[in-house]
């Protein structure tokens, strides 16, 4: 038997012999390491648990076009782009506008949005019916509909008057004969063309005239005089194309260009300036107990045809991360020279960075005292023990064996305890958070792998610290005062 | 080889009574040589197993120095006084002196082990053989009578082969056969292997086993009539 060996049985014979006493000391152990590992691996998961809950309080970060710059779809996808796939809830894109319900001569606030985001970065919102999810819907905030009385099913008309616009009834798709567009474009050598154009009633061509002053009178000059030219021009539907039943006069090509550009200018110039109007079916009324109710929610598409842009307002971001990783997020957004400008939503935000701290220190505060506890339990039963064998060791002592020989001895029992012990806490502990990760959050957790070792060493360290007054104990056991007799 | 207690006195501190301490060994000088057997005898609480607790190392006097050879022994570290007691000086305590969750050979072989020397088994048969108890190697300590485990505890420290021998009280659980056998066995030891054996006891035999013999009482030294050859063979 080697000296190992011989080590190995004592301690062992000392754990068997003592078994309800050694069952206490693992036990006490066992469940310290336990509500470690499970705190800890709740500890370690509760961001991602409480960034999952904390996102029902609604965004938390906000794009916004910087000063002078515009917010396209484009951008936005961009800007997205530096948030991590993982950490991004949701991203809902908004533009507002004013839009006129003409059979009541009314207007009200549109949000054009998407709506499968707007799900995700408010999930508070309450509908009675159903989002829109196809062309021509609408959702009508509560305070509308309480409003004007419309339900779910009703049809809504509503019209987008662009700035500027009369204000006239005029649908998109005719004008009044004797219409007038005009238009400019550059020609040869950047000097512009202006064109102006009269429209018979269904929106052709009725004359033309051009004033190419700026152009070379040899070349360009030629056009606002060539009637072969301006002729062919009438009749044509706009927008006109070179090519396409008109023909560029020769020997001045560019300057024929300019014209049919400028043409088709004034064409889109006007096209943007006219009302439209679309007919809408409410598939829904939002209850959210805030402003929202006051708004009507259509698709993005819809808001698009309505005013002829597709330009955004704002996106709200829903975004799992601390506050110190969302506002790198948002400074990385702002300062990548994408012309888009991010910014946090402080008050939830910092709201959940403070429940957080306070649950960070709860959990402390309980591991400590358990541990403590622990302790205190391992290093009774360890006296205990000691002092049951105090003849033992008293004898051993006799024959030879050197403080540090006893020393080893209980240490190597206390650490053996720490790693049963440990390994127990480590599986128990995350049966535990299991159990309180799917009662408390919902969701089940995954596993740490580092978890285990780190229990198992956390385990062995209070096993051993608990076992330093025992050893101090025995070290200080006279043999010859315990050998005297019995 | 010689050991040699130096002026050594053992004072206790005493919660009652008048003083304040109490004297267990007064001041006394005593030298132990190779080859010779003495016994200390004495009525109980006369400082007898103070006196050899001081001599093997195991208890350190409050004055004066016990020699081993060229060292002092309370002058070493715990490490290097419990090497010298594992190696050169055995012990056999009072009563029972077995560690429960060891065979009887484990338990006899402990002292090597507890250094990790190479075992002398068959040393140890021969003294089991000797003292009697051959048959008892693979038992536990707990199916022992009395008197086969203060034989363990000789043949443990006989197994040990030391310099110098202590036993208190070897043999307090021993009928009269056994108890001539083991002082027989123990002054034996010290004649033919030429080592010191110190015994402390209340059995009058083992004056008769003595080469030099002392009396204890009330913490005084007294050397007692030379009883050396009046023991049977």
């Amino acid at each position: 038997m080697t000296k190992r060996r011989m080590f190995l049985r004592m301690v062992t014979a000392s754990l068997l012999r003592r078994r309800s006493r050694m069952l206490i000391a693992l036990l006490s152990i066992g469940i310290g390491a336990t509500i470690l590992a499970g705190l800890v691996t709740i500890y370690v998961d509760v961001p991602r648990q409480m960034g999952a809950q904390f996102r029902s309080y609604g965004a938390n970060m906000l794009l916004l076009p910087q000063n002078g710059e515009t917010l396209g779809s484009e951008r936005l996808a961009e800007a997205l782009r530096m948030i991590p796939e993982e950490a991004l809830v949701g991203a809902a894109p908004y533009r507002y506008v004013r839009l006129d319900m003409t059979t009541r001569q009314q207007s009200f606030t549109a949000a054009g949005t998407d709506f499968s985001q707007i799900t995700k970065t408010s999930p508070y919102f309450s509908v009675e019916g159903a989002y829109p999810s196809e062309p021509r819907q609408v959702l009508v905030g509560s305070g509308i509909a309480d409003k004007i009385g419309v339900r779910v099913g009703s049809s809504m008309e509503l019209t987008y008057q662009p700035t500027g616009s009369a204000g006239s009834q005029t649908s998109a798709e005719s004008r009044a004969p004797g219409a007038v567009l005009s238009g400019k474009a550059e020609g040869f050598g950047g000097g512009l063309v202006y064109v102006t154009a009269t429209l018979d009633g269904q929106s052709k061509i009725a004359s033309v005239s051009v004033d190419a002053s700026t152009q070379t009178p040899e070349y360009g000059g030629r056009v606002q005089e060539d009637e072969a030219f301006l002729n062919q021009l009438v009749g044509q539907s706009l927008p006109v194309a070179l090519g396409d039943g008109v023909d560029a006069l020769t020997g001045a090509t560019v300057t024929s260009a300019a014209v049919v550009e400028a043409l088709n200018q004034a064409t889109a110039a006007d096209a943007a300036a006219r009302p439209r109007t679309l007919n809408f079916t409410v598939t829904g009324i939002l209850t959210t107990g805030g402003e929202e109710e006051g708004y009507l929610f259509l698709s993005l598409q819809d808001m698009e045809n309505l005013t002829g842009s597709d330009q955004l307002d704002v996106a709200e971001l829903s975004v799992s991360a601390n506050v110190d990783q969302l506002e790198t997020y948002a400074n990385a957004i702002t300062e990548s020279g994408g012309g888009v400008q991010a910014r946090l939503v402080k008050r939830v935000a910092k709201s959940e960075a403070s429940v957080l701290e306070k649950l960070t220190a709860l959990v402390f505060l309980v591991t400590l005292v358990v541990l403590l506890l622990t302790m205190i339990c391992v290093s009774t039963t360890m006296m205990a023990v000691v002092s049951e064998r105090r003849r033992e060791i008293g004898l051993r002592k006799a024959l030879g064996a050197s403080d540090g020989s006893i020393r080893a001895e209980f240490l190597g029992e206390g650490l053996f305890l720490g790693l049963l012990g440990g390994v127990m806490g480590a599986i128990l502990g995350f049966v535990f958070a299991q159990v309180v990760s799917v009662n408390v959050f919902g969701s089940s957790i995954t596993f740490q792998p580092l978890l285990l070792p780190a229990t198992v060493i956390v385990s062995m360290i209070i096993a051993a610290a608990s076992c330093l007054l025992p050893i101090k104990r025995a070290v200080a056991i006279d043999p010859a005062i315990v050998l005297k007799g019995e | 080889m010689l050991m040699k207690a130096e002026n050594i006195s053992k004072r206790y501190l005493r919660k009652t009574g008048g003083a304040n301490y109490f004297l267990a060994v007064k001041p006394l000088n005593l030298e132990l040589s190779a080859g010779e057997t003495v016994v200390l005898m004495g009525r109980s609480g006369s400082g007898k197993t103070t006196l050899l607790n001081m001599l093997c190392g195991l208890l350190s006097p409050t004055e004066g120095e016990v020699w081993f050879n060229d060292t002092s022994l309370y002058r070493l570290d715990d490490q290097a006084l419990s090497c010298l007691r594992s190696e050169r000086i055995a012990a056999v305590p009072q009563g029972r002196s077995a560690i429960d969750t060891l065979t009887v050979l484990e338990n006899i072989l402990l002292p090597a082990k507890l250094y990790g020397r190479s075992l002398p088994v068959s040393d140890a048969r021969q003294w089991m053989e000797r003292l009697d108890i051959a048959h008892l190697g693979d038992a536990r300590p707990a199916e022992l009578s009395g008197g086969e485990l203060r034989r363990v505890a000789i043949v443990r420290a006989l197994t040990q082969s030391p310099d110098f021998l202590f036993a208190d009280e070897p043999t307090s659980d021993l009928d009269d056969e056994n108890t001539r056998l083991v002082l027989s066995t123990l002054r034996d030891y010290a004649h033919e292997r030429n080592r010191a054996v110190f015994i402390v006891t209340h059995e009058s035999e083992a004056m008769a086993y003595a080469d030099r013999s002392f009396r204890m009482d009330g913490g005084q030294l007294i050397p007692a009539a030379d009883m050396k050859g009046a023991a049977p063979a």
